[in-house]
């Protein structure tokens, strides 16, 4: 099976490799697995305490060319965004865009799945119930 | 008795012997009792049989179990490939050359597949309808039990201490302490594995002895123990090549 052009791209030249401080208040880390093949993936942010967007976001993932490439979009699409918008990417969304094949299509249910551990773990960090404008309600 | 699921296993074999005409399925049914007779052959006249669509229990005459007797199944396994040797078709009918040849490669199959407790529990779940493997990944995302979330942090750490190693190979570097990290993990790891194995010998016995309900949960149980093992088993192997590199 080939890969498609972009998973090539984004495997050759991932975007967003790397390491956040996993204690820092601002910041959000989500790791999940595919225990089919043994991938694993960890996805961070850094979210703006103030407007909620999130200015950074690195990801390290062990796995296929397709998790990789997953996750590596996933971190180019949420840059920018404000939480709440990230939450709405689907993995549908990184399917098409990557054009993966049904056999891969779990590579980018991993990735929505880092996506949302991520901000699960911030939220959880920093207090926010749901969709609570601002990281100053009550903490649990 | 048989049960529903197990008829539907057993019976899809040809109804009747091609050279002697006897009744096969009546045959089956009761070896499935009484573990004798291989499906490979008729039990009445001894002729062998052209590959029908039975499991790689029934090549043995052994009823569809977890908890396989491993002593039968070899003995049975080295009766079997001697009554399919070739020199004792060199005078059949080119049929029987065919089929002699077609059932001793799926008896080897069957054998490699039966042997091995891993690749057994996977073949009979999956012959009771299970899903399991590459084909059916991410379908089950809902159930959180299929993934070890109590591994993943392990996982993690191990595969980045794998990519250092491997880094300072390249470079010509040797890091002991990284060394002695990586046989410690390779221990923990394999007696991980061990514990696994052990749960699923308990699970066999379960679904082996259980009802239809008793095997659905044990079936639940086992197909998340072995995602945990192939996880387990993919990191042992990487950590073995990596430090026998």
């Amino acid at each position: 099976m080939a890969y498609s052009d972009k998973v090539v791209d984004h495997y050759n030249n991932p975007r967003n490799v790397g390491t956040l401080d996993k204690s820092a208040q601002e910041v959000g880390t989500g790791l999940v697995g595919a225990p089919e093949c043994g991938d694993v993936m960890r996805l961070q942010i850094r979210v703006n305490p103030e407007t909620q967007v999130i200015e950074e976001a690195k990801f390290k993932t062990f796995g296929c060319g397709s998790a990789i490439a997953s996750s590596s979009l996933a971190t180019e699409w949420i840059k920018g965004r404000k939480v709440e918008e990230a939450l709405e990417i689907k993995n549908t969304d990184i399917v098409k865009e990557l054009s993966l094949p049904p056999v891969k299509i779990h590579c980018s249910v991993l990735a929505e799945d880092a996506i949302r551990a991520a901000i699960g773990d911030w939220k959880k960090k920093n207090g926010v119930a749901e969709t609570a404008p601002a990281a100053t309600a009550a903490a649990q | 008795m048989l049960n529903a699921q197990e008829s539907t296993i057993t019976t899809t074999a040809p109804a009747v012997c091609w050279a002697c005409l006897a009744q096969l399925e009546s045959v089956l049914i009761a070896q499935s009792v009484s573990s004798k007779g291989s499906a490979l052959f008729c039990p009445h006249c001894g002729k062998i049989q052209p590959p029908a669509g039975g499991n790689y229990f029934s090549i043995f005459g052994l009823v569809p179990r977890l908890n396989l007797d491993l002593g039968m199944l070899e003995r049975q396994f080295h009766k079997l490939s001697r009554k399919l040797h070739p020199d004792r078709f060199a005078r059949a009918s080119e049929n029987e050359k065919e089929w002699s040849l077609a059932q001793s490669s799926l008896l080897n199959d069957a054998y490699r597949t039966l042997k091995d407790p891993l690749t057994r529990t996977y073949y009979l779940l999956k012959l009771h309808g299970a899903e399991i493997g590459e084909e059916f990944a991410g379908k089950d995302r809902k159930d959180p039990s299929r993934v070890p979330a109590d591994l993943l942090e392990e996982v993690f750490e191990l595969n980045m201490q794998l990519e250092e190693m491997r880094m300072n190979r390249k470079m010509g570097e040797v890091d002991e302490q990284l060394q002695s990290d990586l046989q410690q993990a390779e221990k923990k790891f394999l007696a991980l594995q061990d514990e696994v194995d052990e749960q699923l010998h308990t699970e066999w016995t379960k679904w082996d002895e259980g009802d239809a309900q008793t095997r659905e949960t044990a079936q639940k149980t086992m197909m998340a123990l072995l995602d945990r093992r192939r996880y387990l088993s993919n990191l042992v192997r990487d950590v073995t090549e990596t430090l026998g590199a």
